[in-house]
C-alpha cells in the first residue's frame, strides 16, 4: 500500500483522487447493476445536467474554503441570480445576452459583499453567510414579487442559450465546465492570486508580513465564489428552466461536499480542483442514482450531510496526526 | 489593558447599568412599535398583535436555545429544519398512526434531544467547526422530516377536532377573546432559562467555554460534557419550537424550515450574544427575537413585502456584529 | 525564615537539541522570598514548569512537606498546595472575580450556585489579603494587576503552601507593585514559601530573602540578599564566559550615510518615545530583557501593528508605514522571532517561501515563471548552504536553521536594503548559527543595514557595531561596541525608572 502511494505516477495524479475515481466507476456500477435503466447515455446526461451548475458552485467555493473561510450563501445567491436576471428577461424585455451577463453581475455583487465583510471588517465567514443568504433570498423574493420564474423553452427564439448546455446529445456543457476548472486550476496553482489564497489559507500572518495585500486576495477569493455562483444560476436555468424564489440552501452542502471530499482542508491551505470536480461529479451521480432507485430527493440530503461530516472528521484527524 | 477600565469599574454608564445591549434593543422594539402604529391603523388593532405573538413563540423559543451554543463561540444552523422535522414525525404518529397528542409531543422533545446530542457530540468530541457539522444535521433533518412525512404535509389536529388540546397551550379563547397564553410560556421559559445560564454550573461553564476554552480544561472541569450540554439545550428548545409552531399553524410542510435559525440566532445576536462567544443573555435574546417579528410582520403595513424583512434580517444581523466588532477594537486600544 | 518546605534535588531536564535543566537545586522555606534569577533562557521557567507537573523531569527528585512527590499537571500541583501564578494570566474575563476563584468548585444551594456565598467568601480573601476589590466585578473589567490580584486570592483559596511568581511585576505600575510587595510580605508572615521571577534587580533587594541565580540550565548560586549587592548578582547572571571573537570596533565606516531614522515612536506600552538611527552597512543590536519591547518596536516600524505617533525617515525621505506592505515598499525585511507563526508558511515549498516577498518579479504575464522561481530559489539555497534535497522540498521537513535560512532567502531574493533580525539564530544549533552569523556580516559588508534584536549576550557583543538597550519599553542606553560590556548593557537592561 505504502509502496503503491510512493510510486511516481500514483504522486503526481495523487493517490486520493484515484481512490474517488474508483468510487465514482464503482457507484456506477453499482446504480447499473441495481437501478432500472440506469446503464445509458439519457442518465448520464441527465446527471451531467445536476453537475454542471453544482460543480461551478463547487469550483467557487474552493477558493473561499482555501483560504480557510466558507461560503454557504452560494446555493440561495445562485438562485437570486437566476431570479433577477430571468425577471428582467421576461418581464422587462432585457435581451438574453444582457440577462446572462446580469446574472453573473449579481453573483459578483454578492461576492464582493462577503468578501469585502470578511476581509477587511474581520467579520466571522458564517455570519457573513448567514446574512448574505437571507438577503440573497430576500432581494430575490422582492425583485420578482415571490414569483417563480420560468426562462425560455429551447424551442423558442431566445432558447439558444439551453445549447450551452448540450447540441443534440453532444454535452456541450461539460466541454465548458471542465474549461472552467481549468481555468480555475490554472489559477490556483499558477497565478499569483492563487498562490497567496493558499498561502494565505495556511498562515496569513505570515504572508502578511511578507508585505502582501492579504485582505485583496482574501477579498478576490470570495470574488470569484461569487461570480461562480454566477454562472452557476445560467447553467441551472439551462437545465431545469424555472426558479423559485426562497430556495436554494440544499445546494450549499452539496457543493461544499463536492471540495471536501476532493481533498480541500477546511483548515484552508490545501485545496484541489481535480478533486473538487471528481467530488461533484459522485454527488451528481448519487443524485441521480438515488432517484433511480426510486428513493425520493431526501435520501441524497442525509447521505450529502453524512459524506461532509465524515470527510472533514478524516480531515481534523489527519490534521491532529500531523501535528 | 485600557485605561479606562482602570478607572471605569466605578463609573459605569446609566445603559450599561440598565443591561447595554438589551435595554437599546428594548428601545428599538418599542420604537418600531411606535412606528408601525402611527403608520398604519391596521397595524393598532388587538389581532395584529396576536398575529405578531403567534409568529413570535416558535423563533423565541429556538432563540432561547441557540443562545448556549452561541454562548460558547459555536453555532447551531440545525434548529429550523430540525423544527420542522420534529413537528412532521409528532404530527405523523398522531395523525397517520393515531397516537395521543401528548405522545406526539413527547416524540418532537426527544428527537430534538436527540438531534442536540449528535450536533454535540461532533462539535465537542470530534472537533468539527460547529457551522459545518450543524449545516450537515440542518440538511439531515430535513430529509428526515421529508422521509417521515412521505412528503406531505402535515396537520397537526385541527380546532374542534379531538386532541387539539394542545393548541390552547398557546393561545385559548375566554368570552370570545383570545389570550396569548404562549406569550406567559415564553417569559417562563426565558426567566428558567436565565437562571440556568446564570446561576447554574451548566450556565456558568458554557459561559467559561465560550470565554476561554484551554484555561476551562485547566481548571479541571468536564468541559466536553458541559459543550455537549449546550448542543442539546438548543436541540430541546428546537424540540418546543416544533410544539409551538404546530400548535399556531394549520399545516407543516416538508421542505421548509431552513431560515428559521436564521432568525432565531439574528435575534440572539441582536439581543447581546457575541459571535465570537463568553457574552449573552437569554433575555435578550428574547427581545432580539421581537425587532425580527415586528419587521416581518409590520413591513406590510407600511405597503413594503414581507420579503423585505429578509433582506433587514440579514443587513441588521452584520450590523449587530460589525458593531460588536468595533467595540472590541476599541477596548483594545 | 523557617524550615526548608519543597527541596528541588539534582533535577535534569533535556528538550531535542537543548540541555534546558543540568542537575538544578533549588530550595525553598516557610516564610521566606526566595528569588529565582538569570537571564532569559537560564531555565527558571522550565525549572517551575517541571516543579508544578507541566514538564516532566528527566531526573531529579522533588521533597515536599518531607515527602517526595511528583505532580502530573498543574491540578494537582494546586491540590497540594503549589500553585503558580503566572505572567500570562489564565482568566475567564467574562466571569466575575468570585467566579473566576471559585472556577471548578463552586458552592451549590440544591441545584443553584451560591454566587452570593462565593462573593462573600472572595470578599473574606481580600479582606485577608487587604485587597480592595469587589468580587462580583466583571473580571475584564479589571486592570492586569488587580487580575493578579484575583489569581493570587485564588492561590490562598487552594490552601496554598508555596507560591510561585513568575515575573508578577511585569505588566503592574509603580502603586499597584507597591500593593503586590504588601500582599507578599502578608503571606510570608503566615509561613508561606513563596518563589519569586523577576527581572528587576531593584524588586529583588526590596522584597527577597534569598536569591537563586541561574545561568545556562545550571546553578550558579545562592545568595543571602541583604548580604549582596547589585553586581554580584550581575556578575553571578552573567559569568566569566570567554566569546568567540567578540567584535573589538564597528567595522561601519565613518562617513556612511543614515539608511533608517526613527523619531519619538509610540505604539502602546511596550515601545515609549524610541528614537535611533541605523547607518548604512551597520550591524545594530538590540539588547534587553525579555518583555523589554523591542520586538514591539520592531513590529511597529515594520507596520504589522499600530503606532500611535513617531516619525520614520528612510535616507533622509519621511515614509509613512501602515502596513507590512508600505515597509517592505520601503525596502524593510522583518525576520520574526516567531518564525513557524510569523515567518514562513510550512504547507509550501522551499521555491515557494523564497519569493513570497517578490512574486511580482517572477511572473511571465499572468503565470508565475516557476522556472525562474525555482532558480532563484536554488540560487539561494546554494548560497546559504540550506540542507535540502531540492527546492521543492516543503519547508514543514526542514530543521530550524535551514527554515530560517529559507526566511532570509525571502528577504534577500526581494533585496531589501534594511533588515531586521528579531532572534536570528533561536532554536537553532551551533553550527547553523554561525553560518548565519557569517551572512550578516557578508550582508552588512556588502552595503545591508542590519537591526539584530537578540536576547543573547554573546551575540549582541560579537555580532554589533552598535548596541541600543531597551528596558520596558523605553531606550535606557546606546553604547558603541568599544564601550560595550556585559555589565554595562545588564545595568541599562535591568535599570529601575519610575
Amino acid at each position: 500500500m505504502e509502496k503503491l502511494k510512493q510510486n511516481p505516477i500514483v504522486v503526481k495524479l495523487g493517490f486520493n483522487r484515484i481512490v474517488l475515481c474508483g468510487v465514482l466507476l464503482l457507484m456506477y456500477l453499482l446504480f447499473s447493476v441495481l437501478g432500472e435503466n440506469f446503464a445509458g447515455i439519457p442518465r448520464i446526461l441527465s446527471a451531467l445536467n445536476y453537475a454542471y451548475f453544482l460543480g461551478f458552485l463547487s469550483l467557487g467555493v474552493t477558493f473561499v474554503i482555501a483560504t480557510g473561510g466558507i461560503d454557504f450563501s452560494i446555493g440561495p445567491v445562485m438562485f437570486c441570480s437566476a431570479l433577477v436576471s430571468g425577471y428582467c428577461l421576461t418581464s422587462y424585455g432585457v435581451p438574453m445576452a444582457l440577462s446572462l451577463v446580469i446574472s453573473i453581475l449579481v453573483g459578483a455583487l454578492f461576492g464582493t459583499f462577503n468578501g469585502y465583510l470578511v476581509s477587511h471588517w474581520s467579520v466571522p465567514p458564517f455570519i457573513v453567510s448567514m446574512a448574505s443568504m437571507n438577503i440573497a433570498k430576500g432581494v430575490a423574493s422582492v425583485f420578482t414579487k415571490t414569483q417563480s420564474v420560468s426562462w425560455p423553452q429551447g424551442t423558442s427564439e431566445q432558447g439558444w442559450f439551453r445549447s450551452l448546455i448540450k447540441v443534440g446529445n453532444f454535452p456541450v456543457g461539460l466541454v465548458i465546465f471542465l474549461a472552467f476548472a481549468v481555468i480555475c486550476s490554472v489559477i490556483l496553482n499558477k497565478t499569483r492570486a492563487g498562490r497567496y489564497i493558499l498561502s494565505l489559507g495556511s498562515n496569513r500572518e505570515a504572508v502578511r508580513l511578507s508585505g502582501v495585500n492579504v485582505k485583496k486576495w482574501e477579498m478576490l477569493a470570495y470574488i470569484i465564489c461569487g461570480t461562480m455562483a454566477g454562472i452557476a444560476a445560467i447553467f441551472f436555468v439551462a437545465a431545469y428552466t424555472t426558479v423559485q424564489p426562497g430556495y436554494g440552501d440544499q445546494y450549499n452542502n452539496e457543493a461544499i461536499a463536492g471540495c471536501v471530499m476532493g481533498g480541500t482542508s477546511m483548515a484552508g491551505g490545501l485545496a484541489s480542483i481535480g478533486g473538487t470536480v471528481i467530488g461533484v461529479f459522485i454527488i451528481a451521480l448519487l443524485q441521480e442514482g438515488i432517484l433511480a432507485l426510486h428513493f425520493t430527493k431526501d435520501y441524497q440530503l442525509i447521505i450529502t450531510g453524512i459524506i461532509v461530516i465524515v470527510a472533514v472528521y478524516a480531515d481534523v484527524v489527519a490534521r491532529r496526526r500531523k501535528n | 489593558m485600557s485605561k479606562s477600565s482602570a478607572a471605569g469599574t466605578q463609573n459605569k454608564s446609566v445603559i450599561s447599568r440598565l443591561g447595554g445591549q438589551k435595554f437599546i434593543v428594548l428601545l428599538v422594539v418599542i420604537g418600531l412599535i411606535i412606528f408601525f402604529g402611527a403608520a398604519s391603523p391596521d397595524f393598532r388593532k388587538y389581532s395584529t398583535a396576536m398575529s405578531i405573538l403567534d409568529y413570535s413563540y416558535y423563533i423565541a423559543l429556538m432563540a432561547i436555545g441557540v443562545t448556549f451554543p452561541l454562548i460558547t463561540g459555536g453555532v447551531d444552523l440545525s434548529i429550523g429544519t430540525g423544527l420542522i422535522c420534529y413537528s412532521l414525525t409528532g404530527g405523523f404518529l398522531i395523525v397517520q398512526k393515531g397516537w395521543p397528542v401528548g405522545a406526539g409531543m413527547l416524540v418532537a422533545l426527544l428527537l430534538g434531544i436527540i438531534m442536540g446530542l449528535f450536533n454535540g457530540v461532533l462539535v465537542a468530541v470530534m472537533n468539527l467547526p460547529p457551522f459545518l457539522a450543524t449545516l450537515c444535521t440542518c440538511m439531515i433533518t430535513r430529509g428526515l422530516g421529508s422521509i417521515f412525512a412521505n412528503r406531505l404535509g402535515i396537520s397537526w389536529p385541527t380546532s374542534g377536532t379531538e386532541g387539539s388540546w394542545f393548541r390552547n397551550i398557546f393561545k385559548i379563547t375566554v368570552n370570545g377573546t383570545k389570550i396569548p397564553l404562549g406569550f406567559l410560556w415564553v417569559l417562563l421559559l426565558v426567566a428558567l432559562m436565565a437562571f440556568v445560564l446564570n446561576h447554574t454550573k451548566i450556565g456558568r461553564y458554557t459561559i467559561a467555554i465560550g470565554s476561554n476554552k484551554e484555561a476551562t480544561i485547566l481548571s479541571g472541569i468536564n468541559v466536553k460534557f458541559y459543550h455537549i450540554m449546550a448542543y442539546v439545550i438548543s436541540g430541546f428548545f428546537a424540540g418546543l419550537a416544533a410544539i409551538a409552531y404546530s400548535a399556531v399553524f394549520s399545516t407543516v410542510q416538508p421542505g421548509t424550515g431552513a431560515g428559521f435559525e436564521l432568525e432565531a440566532i439574528g435575534g440572539a445576536i441582536i439581543g447581546g450574544v457575541s459571535a465570537s462567544g463568553g457574552v449573552g443573555s437569554v433575555e435578550g435574546s428574547l427581545i432580539g427575537v421581537f425587532v425580527i417579528c415586528l419587521l416581518k410582520t409590520g413591513l406590510p403595513y407600511i405597503g413594503l413585502q414581507a420579503n423585505w424583512q429578509q433582506i433587514i434580517t440579514g443587513l441588521v444581523l452584520i450590523g449587530a456584529v460589525l458593531i460588536d466588532i468595533m467595540k472590541k477594537k476599541k477596548e483594545k486600544d | 525564615m523557617g524550615e526548608v518546605i519543597l527541596t528541588m534535588k539534582e533535577i535534569d531536564k533535556s528538550f531535542p537539541g537543548v540541555h534546558a535543566l543540568d542537575h538544578v537545586s533549588f530550595e525553598v522555606r516557610k516564610g521566606e522570598v526566595h528569588a529565582l534569577m538569570g537571564e532569559n533562557g537560564a531555565g527558571k521557567s522550565t525549572l517551575m514548569k517541571v516543579l508544578t507537573g507541566i514538564y516532566k523531569k528527566d531526573s531529579g527528585t522533588i521533597v515536599y512537606e518531607g515527602k517526595e512527590v511528583e505532580f502530573h499537571n498543574t491540578r494537582e500541583a494546586q491540590d497540594a498546595g503549589v500553585v503558580i501564578v503566572h505572567q500570562e494570566l489564565n482568566m475567564l474575563g467574562h466571569l466575575t472575580v468570585a467566579q473566576n476563584i471559585f472556577i471548578g468548585r463552586e458552592f451549590k444551594k440544591g441545584i443553584a450556585i451560591d454566587d452570593k456565598k462565593m462573593n462573600e467568601e472572595a470578599a473574606k480573601l481580600f479582606d485577608m489579603l487587604h485587597i480592595d476589590i469587589d468580587p462580583s466585578e466583571t473580571m475584564s473589567n479589571l486592570t492586569v494587576g488587580k487580575q493578579q490580584m484575583c489569581e493570587i486570592a485564588k492561590a490562598i483559596s487552594h490552601k496554598a503552601k508555596v507560591i510561585v511568581f513568575d515575573e508578577p511585576s511585569a505588566a503592574l505600575t509603580e502603586a499597584e507593585i507597591d500593593e503586590l510587595f504588601k500582599i507578599i510580605r502578608d503571606l510570608r508572615k503566615q509561613q508561606l514559601g513563596i518563589v519569586y521571577i523577576s527581572h528587576r534587580m531593584d524588586e529583588i533587594k526590596v522584597i527577597t530573602d534569598r536569591v537563586t541565580v541561574m545561568r545556562d540550565g545550571t546553578y550558579v548560586g545562592t545568595l543571602i540578599t541583604e548580604e549582596c549587592t547589585k553586581d554580584d548578582i550581575i556578575n553571578m547572571m552573567v559569568g566569566r564566559v570567554i566569546y568567540e571573537d567578540p567584535k573589538q570596533h564597528s567595522m561601519v565606516p565613518e562617513n556612511a550615510p543614515v539608511v533608517l531614522k526613527v523619531e519619538h515612536l509610540n505604539a502602546g506600552r511596550m515601545v515609549q518615545d524610541v528614537s535611533f538611527e541605523l547607518r548604512k552597512g551597520e550591524i545594530l543590536g538590540f539588547s534587553g530583557l525579555m518583555g523589554a519591547g523591542r520586538t514591539e518596536t520592531a513590529r511597529a516600524i515594520f507596520g504589522a501593528d499600530p503606532k500611535e505617533s513617531g516619525d520614520i525617515y528612510i535616507n533622509g525621505t519621511k515614509v509613512t508605514i501602515n502596513s507590512p506592505e508600505d515597509a517592505v515598499k520601503c525596502g524593510i525585511g522583518y525576520l520574526s522571532e516567531d518564525r513557524k507563526r510569523y515567518g514562513i508558511v510550512v504547507q509550501k515549498t522551499i521555491a515557494e517561501n523564497s519569493t513570497m516577498a517578490t512574486l511580482e518579479k517572477y511572473m511571465k504575464g499572468l503565470f508565475i515563471n516557476k522556472r525562474a522561481e525555482r532558480g532563484i530559489a536554488q540560487e539561494y539555497v546554494d548560497s546559504l548552504a540550506t540542507k535540502t534535497p531540492s527546492v521543492d522540498q516543503l519547508v514543514v521537513n526542514l530543521s530550524g536553521g535551514n527554515q530560517q535560512k529559507v526566511v532570509i532567502a525571502k528577504w534577500l531574493v526581494r533585496n531589501c536594503d534594511i533588515l531586521i533580525f528579531d532572534e536570528p539564530t533561536r532554536g537553532i544549533d551551533v553550527g547553523a548559527k554561525n553560518e548565519i552569523y557569517k551572512l550578516m556580516n557578508k550582508l552588512a559588508e556588502e552595503g545591508k543595514s542590519i537591526i539584530m534584536i537578540s536576547s543573547e549576550m554573546t551575540e549582541i557583543l560579537r555580532m554589533s557595531d552598535r548596541i541600543i538597550v531597551m528596558c520596558e519599553g523605553k531606550k535606557t542606553g546606546e553604547v558603541d561596541i568599544e564601550e560595550a560590556s556585559q555589565e554595562t548593557i545588564m545595568n541599562m537592561a535591568t535599570r529601575e525608572i519610575s
